[in-house]
């Protein structure tokens, strides 16, 4: 479709282009201690987008911008998620930011950027939207520019973060030169075509996975993760850890369906480039899982634990990519909703109590039960379903995980993935018995303003709630991605 | 007429030498020169490649658009490093280590 | 219609989670949220019988689901089943429901914990909802366990009495004992049938896919939840300690409706009953209402009088089950749940008075205790009336409702007895009149000792007053829902139900066991019935009125000496005052065995996580410690050793990451060359 006609598809991200540039100009007419304004304002903008977004849901599939970029429901699922994910961390970043409007924009540019990421179908969009989600975020990981951690957090990140697309670009410039094209479908074409050298085309791959798996933190390309997770602002460490990544996994998920896999086969890889993808894949997912989960044992910052914990849960989705199935895909789509609401939870948790705590670390928790239930309970519900044990969300969606691959009969890969949901435990449980098992003399008790009381309820229903019905969103989910197998 | 290899193996040269100042270079700034060394070897690759295989000029879009992203992400990473260099007088990244294990 | 059921049933749920929300801030504390939510329900229950009633069609059915679960092996609908019997029910329960909030308005004004009661009050009624419409077992199990779990949040609500805490505990431990068994018996009919869903599992008994033994098994397992929780022998011990509660709760959850589940439970699943899983039903039902009436005689606290005689009663409903008096049973229920929740409002508020004037006067003393009270009749009019209506009701006194339903348990029973060879069957019967005798007797003797003869305690009967409109008004919405008419419209006989609305609509369903037998479960003769129930009628009321008799003989005109008489019986009198010594007898075995079990429990919980947590630092320190307990080091060591070397390779797989931004990215180059050379060998 030509560019003009292109526009009317636009819409979602058209109106984001247009608020950001309002809000931008609304900041400057408002008096300091009205700051917070424009934070409504980005949650009314993101708002809007997410239903311009879900109203596209039963739109046939196209093809935008002479092919730059693809609307199909696959798109349009993860844009409803990383909408949601902004307003759900603007209303987190509330309480703390309330001053900084200029943080609320950044997040909409990063929306905005999260946006074009699931939807790009060129080379150059990939690198455009994928820079313009992360140079926004390396800013938000040191917005308390007084703050040294942050400081640290944010350089490590902009470096880390540079020379891997720097990396994924000069991959794709390979990719170019081998195909002639820019274009994911004209690329998929000319592999599948033409008789190419297997090592350029695998080195090239294999730059281009250093690229993805450094936003959506698998190992050996996780390294960052640590690091900027304990430094940055808890809100931009809830949001990196669920926006950002659920995009690039989309991403992942796209470029894997339509570059390497081989369009006449729709359930496996292409065996014409001769690569071991699926054990390739299942042997990172296993490496990811296993070092987030051994790194987080032992963890004192909560947020650095939660950190290596967001490693393990890149792990465990991975295992679903394995199998490269309408099942797999589904299970991770499901399971990166669940994983959003039960992250954001923890996190909430964590930004919620750190000013009455005084302290990141594990053991200010100490007695938590005792000083707010509410809070320790939830944390405790939150830290269960991140464990995967039911009644909760998260249990719901690693059954769906192993399920994927138990029916590719990936039984070594399964057991790993259960052994290792028995290492978190450790960790997770840790959590728990800290806030209940171990009490001080004298109880004080910690009063809770409403607005966190209700943010946290609004986090833990859909948690209790996904984890006895979640019929709907599974459905959901695989309706969108059945576009991909042509059903 | 120069032929495709040579460029290739420029950038790749190129490519090659921002990976080591990423690695070796202790001045935050210094690293940061290397990954424009990256990501001008991809420029290189991608002009060289539009010019000798593609039809249309693709690459060298993808060139220009890359030459624009460079610019900002400098622009953001040195707004960083200014940062630190105000809390810690030093830009030597080998002693930012307060995170870590 | 099942929208409609649907707004029944969740607004309750709405109204509950606003109000443990936000309760505490609204305006009243937020009790009109939760008294406007089930007041809707109630306005909703009516238009839904209304228009049951205007169908007047006793097959009438609606259902509708959609998919909840689906894992490929099971297969799980959410769903509501609407017939006659939960159309009836839902309205008896939101009746009593709503009743019991407006009063609740009344008696827990000014608790600390107001909206919070109100909001448990709210859970219970969705919960309660739930489980009488969803359509299959599994979700009627889960509605049960939560009907559950909100009465020992009631019973152990004024948490801070030891009591109280204590009681929660014992009614949560008794019931899993029953639930197990529920839960077997649920095990047993998704592994044979594959399937919750109750029209399911009536077609699959039919053709036979469950049979035999594993029938009778799975009807007694499914029988052994409703014993829990309807509280009959032997785990009836919960229910006189849950008087503990607020007696708001008493009255609902502990008389008219939860208690009642396992009768409805039995009803739902009469289809699958075998005859030998009838005749377990009825002697454990025949058996425990003789028994608890004859607990209940002794009782001075008010409240248990009341509590063993609902025990009594719902024995009469699970006997009825059992020996086929479906229709019967099922009436007993709703008549019983409005009278019996009567009884409990309206000794609520004779306790308010009491407590009240306790508090005025300053004398310290159990509000509950019959023998501080006496006279007041004078004194609560509308309470004292309302009371005698209750108790003529609960007596079998004709003119009221419990007669009807009543007398149609023990007319059922004699049936039954009469039509089977065996002479031991007279058994239940007699159980059942005996019962009757003894219902009538403790009941007067409690309205006798309490409303009549002189004042026990002079300065405390200065201070009693009658309750706020508040709690009369569902006293006497109680009281007119007592009266005989009510059931039996358009006849106006007050000799039987035959003819009313009741019977026309509620039929006893096809037995599934039948159709699979090809002849009847029990075969009752025509001829045999009638002359049952003629029979039976004519007994009972003479038992009622004997027993009303006596009681006056012994309590009002003090004819017989009532020390005397229990000095001559003395054995029997401690027997039934000590309850049988049942308690006795399960702490004794049963709760010290699971106590010492449970500090097993806790002592192997302790030591295993912090096992984990301190490593093996524990297994030295322990050593002397565990003499004989060597296989357990064994393990714990295992675990420990298992521990150690995960801890200290997260250890040591954390030293990657050094704090150096250069070494990750060399590590990530590494990484991807690692990646490159694995994938090319």
């Amino acid at each position: 479709m030509n560019n003009l006609n292109s526009l009317q598809y636009f819409l979602p991200e058209l109106f984001l282009s247009a608020s950001i540039l309002i809000i931008i100009i609304v900041d400057l007419l408002l008096k300091k201690d009205k700051k917070i304004i424009t934070a409504y304002l980005s949650v009314l903008a993101v708002l809007v987008a997410f239903f311009l977004a879900y109203r596209q849901y039963n739109y046939a599939f196209t093809s935008l911008f002479e092919g730059m970029i693809v609307l199909d429901s696959f798109a349009v699922y993860f844009k409803v998620l990383t909408a949601l994910s902004t307003i759900i961390v603007i209303f987190i970043s509330m309480p703390a930011f309330r001053r900084h409007s200029e943080y609320y924009i950044l997040l909409l540019v990063v929306t905005l950027g999260m946006f074009l990421m699931v939807e790009v179908n060129d080379l150059l969009m990939i690198i455009i939207a994928m820079e313009m989600v992360g140079i926004i975020s390396y800013v938000l990981a040191g917005f308390n520019k007084f703050n040294m951690k942050s400081n640290e957090a944010s350089l490590k990140y902009v470096l880390y973060g540079a020379a891997s697309t720097g990396v994924m670009a000069f991959g794709f410039s390979y990719i170019y030169g081998l195909t002639g094209h820019t274009n994911l479908f004209a690329i998929q074409q000319a592999i599948v075509g033409h008789s190419l050298q297997p090592l350029p085309v695998f080195i090239a791959f294999v730059m281009v996975v250093a690229g993805l798996g450094y936003k959506i933190a698998m190992v050996p390309f996780h390294f960052w993760v640590p690091d900027v997770y304990e430094g940055a602002p808890t809100p931009i460490t809830a949001f990196l850890s669920v926006g950002p990544k659920a995009a690039g996994i989309a991403l992942f998920i796209r470029f894997l369906i339509t570059v390497v896999a081989h369009p006449a086969s729709q359930t496996t890889f292409i065996q014409n480039v001769q690569i071991q993808a699926p054990l390739l894949l299942a042997v990172l997912a296993v490496v990811t899982m296993t070092l987030g989960n051994v790194s987080a044992l032992g963890q004192k910052n909560i947020k650095r634990m939660l950190g290596y914990s967001a490693i393990a849960h890149v792990g465990y989705m991975m295992m679903a990519l394995v199998v490269f199935n309408t099942r797999g895909f589904t299970a991770i789509m499901f399971y990166m909703v669940v994983y959003m609401f039960m992250n954001f939870g923890a996190f909430w948790v964590v930004q919620s109590m750190t000013p009455h705590l005084g302290s990141e670390d594990i053991s200010a928790y100490k007695g938590l039960g005792y000083r707010h239930p509410l809070t320790a309970v939830a944390m405790a519900v939150f830290m269960l379903s991140l464990t995967g044990i039911p009644p909760f969300a998260g249990f719901i969606g690693k059954v769906y995980l192993f399920a994927a691959i138990i029916k590719q009969n990936w039984y070594t890969l399964a057991v790993i993935g259960v052994i290792n949901g028995v290492i978190s435990l450790y960790y997770y449980a840790y959590v728990i018995k800290v806030m209940f098992l171990d009490r001080d003399e004298e109880i004080k008790a910690i009063s809770v303003p409403l607005y966190d009381r209700v943010l946290l309820w609004l986090l833990l229903i859909p948690v209790l709630a996904l984890g006895v019905y979640w019929g709907p969103l599974i459905d959901l989910a695989h309706n969108s991605i059945g576009f991909f197998f042509g059903n | 007429m120069i032929q495709l290899e040579s460029y290739l193996i420029i950038s790749a040269i190129v490519f090659v030498l921002g990976i080591f100042t990423i690695l070796y270079k202790k001045n935050a700034v210094g690293i940061l020169m290397g990954v424009e060394l990256i990501l001008n070897s991809v420029n290189l690759n991608f002009i060289a490649f539009a010019r000798y295989i593609d039809t249309y000029i693709n690459g060298q879009l993808v060139a220009i658009f890359i030459i624009i992203l460079a610019a900002s992400e400098a622009a953001v990473a040195l707004a960083i490093i200014l940062n630190m260099y105000r809390d810690r007088r030093s830009v030597d990244v080998t002693k930012m280590d307060e995170m870590k294990n | 219609m099942i929208k409609l059921a649907l707004f029944i049933w969740l607004l309750p749920l709405a109204a509950f989670v606003i109000n443990i929300l936000i309760g505490k801030r609204l305006p009243r504390k937020g009790d009109w949220l939760s008294v406007g939510a089930i007041g809707i329900s109630f306005i909703l229950s009516l238009i839904m019988l209304y228009r049951v009633l205007v169908d007047y069609d006793p097959n009438f059915l609606v259902q509708g689901s959609v998919p909840w679960i689906d894992l490929g092996v099971l297969k799980l609908n959410m769903g509501l089943y609407l017939d006659n019997l939960a159309v009836i029910i839902v309205t008896a329960v939101s009746t009593v429901s709503f009743l019991v909030h407006v009063y609740s308005i009344g008696y827990m004004e000014g608790d600390p914990l107001y909206n919070r009661f109100f909001a448990y009050l709210s859970l219970f009624s969705f919960s309660m909802l739930g489980l009488v419409m969803w359509d299959n077992l599994f979700g009627i199990y889960m509605m049960w366990e939560l009907v559950g779990i909100c009465s020992y949040l009631l019973i152990g609500f004024y948490f801070t009495k030891d009591s109280a805490a204590n009681a929660g505990k014992k009614a949560f431990i008794v019931n899993r004992v029953g639930d197990f068994g529920f839960l077997i018996g649920l095990l047993i009919v998704i592994s044979t049938v594959g399937s919750f869903n109750l029209t399911t599992i009536h077609q699959a008994v039919g053709q036979g896919v469950l049979h035999g033994g594993l029938l009778t098994a799975a009807g007694i397992l499914l029988f052994a939840g409703a014993v829990g929780k309807s509280a009959q022998f032997p785990l009836h011990v919960w229910l006189p300690d849950a008087m503990e509660g607020p007696t708001p709760v008493s009255a609902l959850i502990h008389a008219a409706t939860m208690v009642a589940a396992g009768v409805y439970l039995m009803a739902r699943l009469n289809f699958m009953l075998t005859f030998d899983a009838m005749l377990v039903v009825a002697y454990v039902g025949g058996f425990t209402s003789l028994f608890a009436a004859t607990i209940a005689i002794t009782q001075n606290d008010i409240k248990r009088v009341l509590a063993y005689s609902t025990i009594s009663q719902l024995g009469y409903m699970i006997m009825a089950m059992g020996v086929g008096a479906y229709v019967a049973g099922f009436f007993h229920l709703v008549t019983h749940a409005m009278f019996k929740a009567g009884l409990f409002l309206g000794s609520g508020s004779v306790i308010h008075a009491m407590h009240h004037s306790m508090e005025k006067t300053g004398i310290h003393g159990d509000p509950n205790d019959m023998r501080q009270m006496g006279g007041f009749r004078k004194k609560m009019p509308y309470t004292h009336i309302t009371f005698v209506i209750f108790s003529l009701a609960l007596s079998g006194i004709p003119f009221f409702s419990g007669f009807l339903s009543k007398d149609a348990i023990l007319g059922g029973t004699l049936a039954f007895a009469m039509s089977q060879s065996n002479p031991i069957h007279y058994l239940l019967p007699t159980f059942g009149f005996v019962a009757a005798i003894i219902t009538a007797f403790y009941m007067f003797r409690l309205i006798i000792n309490t409303f009549y003869g002189k004042p026990k305690n002079e300065s405390l009967f200065k201070h009693i007053h009658e309750s706020p409109k508040v709690m009369t008004i569902p006293l006497m919405a109680l009281a007119f829902l007592s009266l005989y008419f009510i059931y039996t419209i358009p006849s106006i006989s007050p000799a039987g139900p035959e003819g009313g609305w009741f019977t026309h609509l509620i039929e006893r369903p096809i037995s599934a066991v039948a159709t699979q037998l090809g002849h009847p479960v029990l075969f009752i003769p025509e001829h045999t019935e009638h002359a049952a129930h003629v029979n039976g009628m004519l007994i009972s009321i003479i038992f009622a009125l004997t027993g009303i008799l006596l009681a006056y003989l012994f309590y009002y005109w003090k004819k017989i000496d009532v020390e005397k008489f229990t000095q001559r019986i003395k054995p029997l009198y401690a027997l039934s005052f000590n309850k049988y010594y049942m308690d006795e007898l399960y702490q004794a075995t049963v709760v010290s065995g699971l106590l010492l079990w449970n500090q097993m429990l806790a002592w192997f919980d302790l030591h295993v996580i912090d096992g984990i947590v301190n490593g093996s630092a524990w297994v030295v320190r322990n050593f002397s410690f565990m003499d004989g307990w060597i296989d357990k080091y064994i393990v714990d060591g295992l675990v420990n050793l298992v521990a150690n070397m995960t801890l200290a390779f997260g250890k040591s797989v954390r030293k990657i990451e050094t704090g150096q931004i250069q070494n990750y990215i060399l590590g990530a180059v590494l990484g991807a060359f690692f990646i490159i050379i694995l994938t090319m060998i």
